[in-house]
């Protein structure tokens, strides 16, 4: 007499018959258990996209996602597959937006795209995208490099900010260089500036302004600094800021340097007021009302993001994802993770 | 020496270790509470969502109450019926459970009518008499025109013409609709009018500077046609006092800003929040088959400049989320 297993049996044959009993029940849960999976390995014929924007009312942003959905339209032609893209606005809220990704998650969407509201504040999303194994594509505001790194399935589709400063200052200097006089209005050998700056937190902005500033003073333009403010990226608070300085400065500014279009093209709106013209006023993102603006000379120039690329580096990062493929080799990514979308300069024609 | 009862015993207790094991690692014998979630697909007759902001806004509303996953879809080309056809047949056979649908043109409509999938169909009408869905959003666009051309009657003299902007979207069905409407209470009330498709800036001025007496109206018959004029008319490109009125339809921010800037003088619009509301609670309706059946039809209102601060009209032209 032995024991087996648990059970006592009599004879080897009971051992047997035992394990037999045991076998077949591991493998009827196995079987059962394995079940739940059962199709997942099928090809995909459709994907889902869960975008979302810091705020939908901010021109640039606006225009990556119509060239986003233009992009998926293309994308679902060419490969036959169902694109259905989710775009929700999370107005700046970054709790709003941490509900947007919740949703994105329980709706089933096999990657976020996602513009955060609070680039120090991504850990969130990122947690919840972790758990649930999706990837996400952030764009535009660029969470912390810790963050970035705590997964590989985490990538960043922007510009990088300082050849974007570096292409605005160069358009001063060019300009000066070819004729002082277009830029020292009243050709006192010094060329006053205002400064409109985007947000007091936001990397962008603060490496904007530094090299910029750096860029004209390195190129040879004797600037100086009347006075500056952040008006938070908005065209209208941009307007009321420049309205204040050109009743508090009078005939002193000559320069406006912005970080974006909206603000540049909020203190041209002031200085139209005014009745004021010939002060250069350079921004940069080439929106579309900012590059209607560089045609009709009313900015000096704008660092326009190639969008179409821009988005489509989203869009095909996104898909790839979804569908599990290799990444896009038309967007090589930086460390892995991140994609630095082409800019160009556009500047009003000079011929005059 | 454990006996034949203890050996049942341990075998069932086994047993009992196996389904405890299922309970915990599968959905197989214990389903978790689900929450239907209806996917409801609404396809439009447009490449671009530029003319639905507010029905967005409402549906995306109507999706929260409704606990509905609501994917809006435009088409890849303008106005494209075999596209939209082809749309809504994907739709229904990737298991879409309703739709909505705003047609291009009969053909669309007769996909509609003998729809061949099982998912309900909402059809956002625009007040033909052939229009048949399960359920049924109307815009009555052909009152809407009249709507407008009584009063276009009433701001400019009997003896000025009317140039009716016509483009691309004359062929879709509310555009259709809403000309025939305006054009026949103009020609009621006597008035000279055409239809025209005026080139680019110099195209207007040649139309308009043309004009014996020198003053014109000008009616738009779809958003885009609004736009467009009071785009090149913003530009002083015409002698001032030559355009006596620019009228049209729609709300989009563009249009409402250019009614605010006067550009535009009179526009008829429906509450659109309302429309993107309702048909998505319409297609709720027809799944859980507690709807009335009774076509919704939607008001149409004229405002001007004047009346865009009205609570009554501020809160329809720009509503909350």
């Amino acid at each position: 007499m032995r024991k087996c297993c648990f059970l006592w049996n009599r004879g080897n044959n009971g051992c047997i018959i035992c394990g037999k009993i045991l076998a077949v029940l591991l493998g009827v849960c196995m079987v059962l258990t394995g079940c739940q999976g059962a199709g997942e390995e099928e090809k995909k014929n459709s994907i889902r996209i869960g975008i979302s924007l810091y705020r939908g009312d901010d021109i640039f942003i606006n225009n990556i996602r119509n060239e986003l959905e233009e992009k998926a339209k293309e994308y679902e032609r060419e490969k036959g597959i169902k694109v259905t893209l989710d775009i929700q606005d999370a107005k700046g809220s970054q709790n709003t937006q941490n509900n947007q990704v919740d949703r994105f998650i329980s709706l089933g969407c096999d990657v976020l795209c996602v513009n955060p509201v609070d680039r120090m504040d991504a850990s969130v999303i990122i947690d919840k995208a972790m758990n649930a194994e999706v990837p996400v594509v952030f764009f535009n505001r660029q969470p912390v490099e810790e963050d970035m790194n705590r997964w590989d399935q985490l990538y960043y589709v922007g510009l990088d900010a300082k050849e974007t400063a570096v292409n605005q200052g160069k358009m001063v200097v060019d300009l000066y260089r070819e004729k002082p006089s277009a830029v020292d209005l009243n050709d006192d050998g010094v060329v006053s500036y205002v400064l409109l700056e985007g947000e007091s937190s936001h990397q962008d902005s603060l490496i904007r302004t530094e090299w910029s500033i750096r860029t004209l003073k390195d190129g040879g333009v004797p600037i100086e600094k009347i006075t500056g403010g952040i008006a938070n990226w908005e065209r209208s608070q941009a307007s009321a800021l420049m309205e204040q300085w050109l009743g508090a400065y009078p005939d002193k500014i000559e320069l406006v340097v912005s970080n974006n279009d909206d603000m540049a093209l909020g203190a041209v709106d002031a200085l139209e007021r005014a009745g004021i013209t010939g002060v250069n006023v350079v921004g940069i993102d080439g929106t579309t009302p900012g590059i209607e603006a560089v045609e009709s000379d009313r900015l000096l120039g704008t660092v326009s993001a190639n969008k179409e690329t821009y988005a489509n580096a989203i869009l095909e990062l996104a898909a790839s994802r979804a569908m599990g493929e290799e990444l896009p080799r038309e967007y090589p990514l930086v460390d892995g993770t991140y994609y630095w979308a082409p800019q160009e300069i556009l500047i009003r024609d000079l011929g005059e | 020496m454990i006996g034949k009862r203890g050996k049942i015993l341990a075998a069932l207790y086994m047993i009992f270790l196996v389904i405890l094991f299922l309970m915990c690692s599968t959905d197989l014998i214990i389903r978790e509470p689900e929450n239907e979630i209806y996917q409801v697909a609404v396809i439009i007759e447009a490449a671009g969502d530029d003319n639905y902001g507010n029905f967005r806004k409402g549906m995306d509303q109507a999706a929260v109450e409704c606990n509905a996953d609501v994917r809006f879809i435009t088409l890849y080309e303008e106005l494209h019926a075999g596209q939209q056809i082809d749309l809504i047949h994907r739709e229904q056979q990737d298991g879409a459970d309703a739709l909505i649908v705003a047609p291009v043109d009969e053909k669309v409509m007769a996909a509609v009518s003998g729809k061949q999938g099982n998912a309900p169909i909402v059809l956002l009408g625009t007040g033909g008499a052939d229009e048949k869905a399960d359920g049924m959003i109307v815009v009555d666009y052909r009152q809407m025109g009249e709507r407008l051309a009584e009063e276009m009657k009433k701001r400019i003299p009997a003896d000025c013409p009317v140039f009716i902007l016509a483009d691309e979207h004359e062929k879709d069905m509310a555009t259709r609709s809403f000309l025939e409407g305006a054009e026949s209470v103009l020609e009621e009330g006597g008035f000279r009018f055409w239809r025209v498709r005026p080139d680019g800036e110099e195209g207007y001025r040649e139309i308009l500077e043309a004009q014996p007496g020198g003053k014109a109206a000008i009616l738009a018959g779809s958003p885009e046609a609004l736009t467009g004029a009071a785009d090149i008319l913003e530009k002083d490109i015409v002698q001032p006092g030559c355009v006596q009125g620019l009228f049209g339809r729609g709300n989009t921010p563009a249009i409402l800003d250019d009614l605010d800037g006067g550009v535009v003088t009179g526009i008829c619009v429906t509450d659109e929040f309302s429309r993107g509301y309702f048909s998505v609670r319409r297609a709720i309706e027809e799944l859980e088959r507690s709807g009335t059946g009774e076509p919704l039809v939607m008001d149409a209102y004229y405002i001007e400049k004047k009346d865009l601060r009205e609570p009554k009209y501020e809160k329809m032209l720009f509503p909350m989320e």
